[in-house]
């Protein structure tokens, strides 16, 4: 059952250069329990994403253009702020990037556990202590119970990231958005934060968006895969597809991008090169009519740069939007 | 290998050292306050240690300091030490009552300015407004409009000073709002006057004790320059200023009337000034870069 459907959303930010595109009409399904990696280079509009989902989108800057966000049925996109309110950290939580500057230095790591199981489940705050030192305890805190009383400065950046899991999953949410959770964490870490979200994710059976530039992570973690470019999705599929027949250019590219230790370059008689999408992105304030990726694509034709290609379902359960997907495929191969 | 372990073990420190090493660490906080902590106790016991401040001894006018007379007497034979031990109460009392009422209403204003963009837009374009009118004129006319007298002499100084807690106030709370953990906090759920008070609030302390210390020197100086120039509290109650000027006349042949409460002024506003240097460094670090 799909818990989450976000259809043609698109969002944008004002500016004085113009209006910045942001997302430009994603469409994705989340089925309960499910782990959905959404992955791009900076600035193609995932954590915008992420935003638009939780409403967070600052009305002074931008706003949501049009599309629907439906969670469990219910049209998010429409309710009053009164009523987001209600769903925010309640029913779907966010895990920011930045463990060092997400927690309040202010505030207790108690206190700031506490407010949101206080808040949305009307306990009293005794309870909501309890609640607080149960989670630390989940996400394997040593100590929680003296940890409460502590300030986010006397810890890591591991703990800290703990500390936001446990947060986030405090109230039980059924959807968790996890906007690049490990990127400001050291690789060891990185690998236990992983382990620990997924164990915690099976435990209350929350469905997970993971936001991330990292395909390492979404090899280990999701079982489906959006790729965007410049605020539109280019290709969608299960991660096992995705790796072994990638049909835009774009994943292509990121895919060589990645320093692999398994295949040995040498013995087949070149150097050992990481290969660099060539271009830059490009300038979301000026429309794009044909494929946002045309003008660093090597398969681009005057096509390309003049129509958008449609999403198109090339392999089952594959959708990609691209001119030349045979070509892709055929080079490929 | 026993006697190296315990060698390696290093012995608690004694108080003594303990208040040594806090003393090295933050010279400029112990020094202002200590001044400070000395001047409020003085000023407090005034009347115990002191004699009246306003009784005349017509046949000892104008006697240089001396075992009987500390700090000499003025024109009309009045005791300086006396007067400038109760000037301090009045400059004390100017500087932390102004420096509370200013960071009071400055901080809620401020809060309520960085939050709302509304009530900014209107409250900032009043601060401006206030922050024009030079505040010493500003004082004078509104004693000249009341009665004189130290409530007065206060509503006159901590109406200029709001501006600035304002201002440093909005700015924290915008650049407090932009952070990572705000968004998270909202991202949680928490909006409105919990966000406000709870998230925003308690991170603008640090920035604004240091500026209430800086308010209550200030605030020190436009009461001695009030009192000096008439402006401020009436004759009656002794204040530095107020000394200052009733010597100026006799300054040639009485230095000291002049020197010593001026000394005091000094030395109370270099303590204060000290005090919020070094919380400015401990409490926030970041600023003293900046400032």
């Amino acid at each position: 059952m799909s818990i989450l459907q976000v259809r043609d959303l698109h969002t944008q930010f004002f500016t004085q250069d113009g209006v910045v595109r942001a997302v430009d009409g994603v469409s994705f399904d989340l089925d309960q329990g499910e782990t959905l990696a959404i992955v791009g280079e900076s600035g193609c509009g995932k954590s915008v994403t992420a935003m638009s989902i939780l409403r967070l989108i600052q009305a002074e800057t931008g706003r949501i253009v049009s599309g629907s966000i439906k969670f469990e049925g219910r049209e998010l996109t429409t309710l009053t702020e009164e009523q987001m309110r209600g769903i925010r950290g309640h029913d779907i939580s966010m895990i920011f990037q930045e463990p060092m500057t997400s927690l309040n230095p202010v505030l207790t790591i108690g206190t700031q556990i506490a407010e949101n199981v206080v808040r949305h489940l009307g306990v009293s705050w005794q309870e909501g202590l309890n609640r607080a030192q149960e989670m630390l305890e989940l996400v394997k805190i040593s100590d929680a119970k003296r940890r409460l009383d502590e300030y986010p400065h006397q810890l890591s950046g591991g703990m800290r990231q703990r500390v936001m899991i446990a947060m986030a999953l405090a109230c039980r949410p059924k959807l968790l958005i996890a906007d690049e959770p490990t990127t400001a964490l050291d690789v060891t870490i990185q690998a236990q934060i992983l382990d620990l979200m997924l164990e915690l994710k099976e435990k209350i059976d929350a469905a997970i968006v993971m936001i991330t530039h990292d395909l390492g992570v979404v090899a280990e973690t999701a079982q489906r895969v959006v790729v965007m470019y410049a605020g539109r999705k280019v290709e969608e599929a299960t991660v096992g597809e995705l790796f072994a027949h990638p049909m835009h250019p774009y994943t292509r590219g990121l895919m060589r991008a990645i320093p692999r230790l398994d295949i040995d370059a040498e013995a087949e008689g070149r150097r050992a090169r990481l290969q660099e999408i060539p271009g830059m992105v490009p300038v979301l304030t000026q429309p794009i009519p044909g494929c946002a990726f045309a003008p660093r694509c090597p398969f681009a034709t005057e096509k390309c740069t003049a129509e958008r290609p449609p999403l198109v379902e090339n392999r089952p359960g594959h959708i990609a939007a691209c001119w030349h997907t045979d070509r892709v495929l055929e080079q490929a191969a | 290998m026993a006697a190296v372990t315990d060698a390696a073990v290093p012995r608690a420190p004694s108080l003594l050292a303990k208040t040594g090493t806090a003393i090295r660490r933050n010279p400029t906080i112990f020094f202002g306050g200590a001044i400070l902590l000395i001047l409020v106790a003085l000023a407090a016991l005034a009347p115990w240690i002191t004699g009246d401040p306003l009784k005349l001894t017509p046949s000892q006018r104008l006697r240089p300091p001396s075992e009987r007379w500390w700090f000499g007497t003025d024109q009309y034979g009045r005791d300086v030490f006396a007067r400038t031990i109760h000037g301090a109460r009045v400059s004390l009392v100017v500087g932390l009552s102004v420096a509370a009422f200013a960071s009071v209403i400055g901080l809620t204003l401020g809060l309520l300015c960085g939050y709302f963009r509304k009530v900014d837009a209107i409250v900032m374009r009043v601060m401006d407004g206030i922050m024009s009118i030079p505040s010493i004129l500003l004082a004078i006319a509104l004693i000249t409009l009341t009665r004189p007298g130290l409530g007065i002499v206060l509503v006159a100084i901590v109406i200029p000073e709001v501006p600035r807690v304002v201002r440093l106030t909005r700015s924290v709370v915008l650049s407090i709002r932009s952070q990572p953990y705000i968004e998270s906090a909202i991202s949680g759920g928490t909006r409105g006057a919990k966000l406000l008070i709870r998230h925003i609030l308690p991170n603008t302390m640090a920035p604004l004790i240091v500026q209430a210390t800086y308010v209550c020197a200030s605030a020190m100086l436009v009461e001695a320059g009030l009192s000096f120039l008439g402006a401020g509290v009436p004759p009656e109650i002794p204040s530095w200023g107020n000394i200052i000027s009733q010597g100026r006349a006799f300054f040639q042949i009485a230095p000291w009337s002049i020197l010593i409460p001026g000394a005091f002024l000094t030395l109370t506003v270099l303590a204060v000034n000290l005090l919020g240097d070094g919380l400015r460094d401990r409490l926030d670090p970041r600023l003293s870069r900046r400032m």
